[in-house]
């Protein structure tokens, strides 16, 4: 269980990034090299291996070489389809809570300093 | 709740509950006044434009976010309910004034806020139709038909009721 959850930080992470996304989701439709998979996206070529290698380390995905093509496909079992998308809504939901806790906590930091002034004044 | 749906559909609903170590007050500023929300709305270095906002029940709540890299999200929606500092409820799937909206993403959220020791409990439940996960994972992030936006509009008329 617990191996299972370290696993579901590392897919939250993966799927946490827009264009990590739309990876799955071209690859939704079966193997591709990886310069097909590259060519939609208007960006360097080492960023996008970035952000396959971090797909890859998740077991989203994986790649093999033939020649001088690498292809890459989904993991199926990484996570079912459902799971997968289901966890990418928990992880930008679960960030956003974070943020928005933080963001409170420091806003009242700061309503405290500035309150106390205002009700001497008033 | 009385519910038309035929479907169960809260294997899908997310539920994130946090301890926000403020009142209630703070909270709800953060949430409603659109030049603190998109100070934490989205990732940086992503940043986020509140295109609208009117808070209302029928009011457009409308995000729309840009990344580092040119990519874009595109969210318009509406409130649906508003209790002032303790509930809020949104939704893609309706646009200003309940216009039924087609989104990439159909979903709903309550957002509720409540005194607790120590500060304040903060849930959000956001929630998906099941229908929708399914067909999006054969089709892997694309459009669904109409049919399926069509039930989930019955689907939420039918918990409004």
């Amino acid at each position: 269980m617990a191996n299972q959850y370290a696993q579901l930080s590392d897919v939250f992470h993966a799927l946490a990034d827009p264009t990590r996304r739309a990876i799955v989701g071209a690859l939704g439709h079966g193997p591709e090299s990886v310069s097909t998979l590259a060519a939609p996206f208007e960006m360097a070529l080492p960023s996008f291996l970035k952000h396959l290698s971090v797909l890859e380390r998740s077991g989203v995905i994986r790649s093999s070489k033939v020649g001088r093509v690498r292809t890459c496909e989904l993991v199926p079992k990484s996570l079912s389809p459902a799971e997968r998308w289901i966890a990418e809504q928990r992880a930008a939901w679960e960030a956003r809570s974070d943020r928005t806790a933080t963001f409170v906590e420091n806003l009242h930091q700061e309503n405290l300093s500035h309150g106390k002034r205002k009700l001497h004044s008033r | 709740m009385a519910n038309a749906s035929s479907t169960p559909v809260e294997s899908n609903d997310l539920v994130i509950s946090r301890l926000v170590r403020a009142p209630r007050g703070a909270l709800w500023r953060a949430w409603t006044e659109p030049a603190l929300l998109k100070e934490w709305w989205c990732p940086k270095p992503w940043t986020t434009e509140v295109k609208a906002f009117d808070l209302r029940p029928g009011g457009a709540f409308h995000t729309f976010m840009k990344g580092p890299d040119g990519g874009t999200s595109d969210n318009p929606g509406s409130f649906v309910e508003v209790v002032p500092q303790s509930r809020l409820a949104f939704t893609s799937m309706l646009l200003a004034d309940w216009r039924p909206a087609t989104p990439w993403l159909a979903f709903s959220a309550i957002v509720t806020m409540a005194d607790e020791a120590g500060g304040t409990r903060y849930v959000a439940r956001v929630m998906h139709p099941d229908k929708i996960t399914r067909d999006r994972h054969e089709e892997m992030g694309f459009f669904d038909g109409w049919n399926t936006c069509i039930d989930q509009l019955e689907a939420f008329a039918g918990d409004l009721r």
